[in-house]
């Protein structure tokens, strides 16, 4: 080769990578001008409104912090899981390529957590979940914890499924429940937890897995009727839960209707129709329109177009906070943000103290709420 | 009721943490035997409608019409989109009665069903006829007809963001009367009454017409019919429709009974009815009738005595078991003289 060609391409290349470097240094500080958090839950399918009625949460409180003109402006990107395991495994991969993201809001479900973790944890991405609840996703002895990139600032179904029995029986005299789940990391476990309470306070005449997606409830229906059952309690999503009310009530069952967060969702008595008056539905989160002020709420609106919270917005709300916390302290990488998250003490929208145990859990737990389905609208009764 | 487990099984379960034991519980066949029968009856049935349109190409084609469960989607929206945005009816709208609910469901099941029908004619239009024309290999058509399926699929999901939706119910639940606990519930019965004469019709038209001879004639062979002046193309086609005014038959009672569908709707349906035609003895009109009922029967009885969450073990264990014993299904010897 020409010598003239072979020094040509050696300066070329020396000034490229000269003006490469040059060129990298202020990208990377801009980059620190501006860092980004992901949210990941169901934003369309069956599930969506889980996810829609917690993301204006997290607008809210990124609208809040950018709105003081910090050092360090946050932007939110959306990634929709669908509350699908599977497809949860195909986008984790690309939130956690994506350089600019220091933090995940989420996982809403708790098999997207899971079908997650493998990506977030190669990358170093910290979680904090408004909503995933299954108590395997904490536990040090489970296979499919998310230590040490999992965090959840909502009470997991350990406190929340016997409380669904609770509040499901309240008022019931020789409650004799019927438990059924959706056969989900979320569904199985919380029917499941729900049962050594249920003996407790009456009998269980019956139990049924049904496959999450099912059609056809109306076997279920008569197996539930034909026990004499007048408590029904059911482990699983708004989709699912709605046609199997239906069924119940189509099918003749007068008794207790009774379902957790997966079903709390503002759509659900539109799916449900007249056969979810009067069900009764837990969840591990005050109602954020309980916690704000008259003009704290008008700003909410106004920022995110949503009058009424949904559920988990608290949550949603408290688990972006943490982040900004952190990154108001100046931790702007993943291992950074990590140990503050982990090692820190944070303060909740309603003035709770949040902090983490080793596992991601909260230390000291939350209360779980119990909510009523009246005249078409969810509202918040009282502690489960 | 008592627990049984199988050893095996049960350290299975222990090993993986999951709680899925079988609870047989046989009282059932005596406490619930009618209930059972009637609501195995009607969720078969229209298995058996959707069947038609797998087992009637497959008995002309010798192809699986795997676009068929999306045109099952269809139907269902397309009821969904007559009752709600066509006639009005919102979700709270109170339920109809006397002859304004008798046009009303009549015209959303003829709507229904002209809409699948038109839409498997272009199924067969654009998934199998240029391909037949150029002689394409025969895996060719099947992987158009499943890229046909998944563009209808994947449509449907992003026009409605995936969302289920609900239908209004315009036909109030009641009850004509119980009989040893069985509901003769007014949905229940009119999703048995109506696949009864949809398939008597079709039996009488496939035996009987000029037409119903001549999809006989291609179905026992091509070469032959097209030696007697058979429109072979025209034969095909008029077996598409039928599979699809037949499929929306079916979507409309699904929606009717269910009130709700989802753009994933046909999945689950979709293998339900294709397990149908094929316990039956697919390209076989009475095998489709008689392997959906057998499959909605089996899949109720089987939920109520093992649990739901064997559902599909029993069904798919009983479809092999069918299968070793008789190859061609339930109905398989006669395929060669009544195939559709």
């Amino acid at each position: 080769m020409n010598k003239k060609i072979v020094s040509g391409l050696a300066i070329a290349a020396a000034t490229t990578l000269a003006l490469g470097v040059v060129a990298s240094a202020p990208a990377n500080a801009a980059a620190k001008k501006s860092v980004t958090l992901a949210f990941q839950g169901p934003l369309t399918g069956g599930d969506a409104q889980l996810g829609q009625d917690q993301i204006p949460g997290a607008i809210y409180a990124i609208a809040l912090y950018n709105a003081k003109n910090p050092a360090v402006k946050v932007e939110l990107i959306k990634a929709d899981s669908q509350c699908d395991g599977t497809v949860a495994a195909n986008i984790a991969p690309g939130v956690a390529a994506n350089k600019a993201v220091i933090g995940v809001i989420g996982t809403s479900c708790s098999g997207e957590a899971r079908n997650s973790f493998p990506a977030y944890r190669a990358a170093g991405l910290t979680m904090i979940a408004p909503s995933a609840s299954a108590v395997s996703l904490t536990d040090p002895k489970a296979p499919d914890r998310g230590f040490p990139i999992f965090h959840r600032v909502v009470a997991h179904d350990g406190f929340q499924a016997p409380a669904l029995a609770r509040y499901a029986a309240k008022g019931v005299t020789a409650p004799k429940f019927y438990v059924i789940d959706d056969m989900t990391t979320y569904g199985g476990p919380l029917a499941k937890g729900a049962l050594p309470q249920a003996k407790k306070l009456g009998t269980v005449v019956g139990t049924d897995s049904v496959a999450k997606g099912t059609a056809d409830y109306t076997s279920v229906a008569s197996k539930v009727k034909a026990s004499g059952a007048n408590v029904v309690i059911y482990g699983g999503y708004t989709t699912d839960a709605a046609k199997l009310f239906k069924a119940l009530r189509d099918g003749g069952y007068t008794g207790i209707l009774a379902s957790g967060d997966g079903t709390n969702t503002s759509d659900f008595p539109g799916l449900a129709g007249k056969a979810a008056e009067g069900v009764r539905l837990t969840a591990a989160d005050v109602p954020f329109d309980k916690i704000l002020t008259p003009a704290q709420l008008a700003e909410f609106t106004k920022i995110t177009g949503v009058k009424v919270p949904g559920l988990y917005s608290t949550t949603a709300f408290n688990a972006t906070n943490i982040f900004l916390d952190c990154i108001s302290q100046g931790k702007l990488t993943r291992s950074a943000i990590q140990l503050c998250v982990n090692s820190g003490s944070f303060k909740g929208v309603g003035g709770d103290v949040i902090k983490f145990n080793r596992y991601g859990d909260i230390i000291g737990g939350a209360p779980v709420g119990g909510y009523l389905v009246k005249n078409g609208v969810i509202v918040y009764d009282s502690v489960a | 009721m008592w627990p049984l487990s199988f050893g095996g099984v049960a350290t299975l379960h222990n090993t993986l943490h999951l709680n899925r034991s079988v609870d047989m519980n046989f009282s059932v066949i005596t406490s619930q035997f009618w209930s059972l029968a009637l609501q195995g009856l009607a969720l078969g049935l229209i298995y058996a409608l959707v069947s038609l349109g797998y087992t009637m190409v497959y008995g002309v084609l010798r192809l699986i019409n795997f676009a068929n469960s999306e045109v099952f989607m269809f139907g269902t929206f397309a009821t969904l989109y007559i009752e709600v945005h066509f006639l009005g009816y919102d979700i709270g709208a109170p339920s109809l009665h006397g002859f304004k609910l008798v046009y009303t469901l009549a015209f959303a099941l003829l709507a229904s069903m002209l809409a699948c029908a038109i839409l498997a004619i272009i199924v067969e239009l654009v998934a199998y006829r240029r391909l037949r024309a150029r002689g394409a290999n025969r895996l060719a058509s099947l992987i158009s007809a499943i890229g046909v399926s998944i563009f209808l699929l994947e449509g449907m999901r992003i026009i409605t963001i995936s969302r289920p939706m609900t239908t209004p119910r315009l036909l109030d639940k009641w009850s004509f009367g119980e009989f040893h606990g069985a509901n003769f519930r007014i949905d229940t019965v009119m999703t048995i009454v109506a696949p009864i004469i949809i398939f008597v019709v079709l039996d009488q038209f496939v035996n009987r017409s000029r037409l119903g001879k001549s999809i006989r004639a291609v179905s026992m062979s091509e070469e032959n019919s097209k030696l007697m002046g058979i429109n072979i193309n025209r034969v095909i086609t008029l077996t598409f429709c039928i599979g699809g005014l037949t499929t929306g038959a079916a979507a409309f009672l699904y929606t009717t009974v269910y009130e709700n569908t989802i753009f994933n709707v046909g999945f689950n349906m979709g293998i339900a009815a294709f397990t149908a035609a094929v316990l039956g003895g697919i390209g076989n009109l009475r095998g489709a009738f008689y392997g959906g009922i057998a499959l909605g029967m089996l899949e109720q009885f089987a939920s109520a005595m093992l649990g739901s969450q064997w559902k599909a073990v029993t069904v798919f264990t009983v479809l092999v078991a069918v299968l070793l014993f008789k190859p061609n299904g339930l109905f398989g010897e006669a395929v060669q003289q009544t195939r559709t």
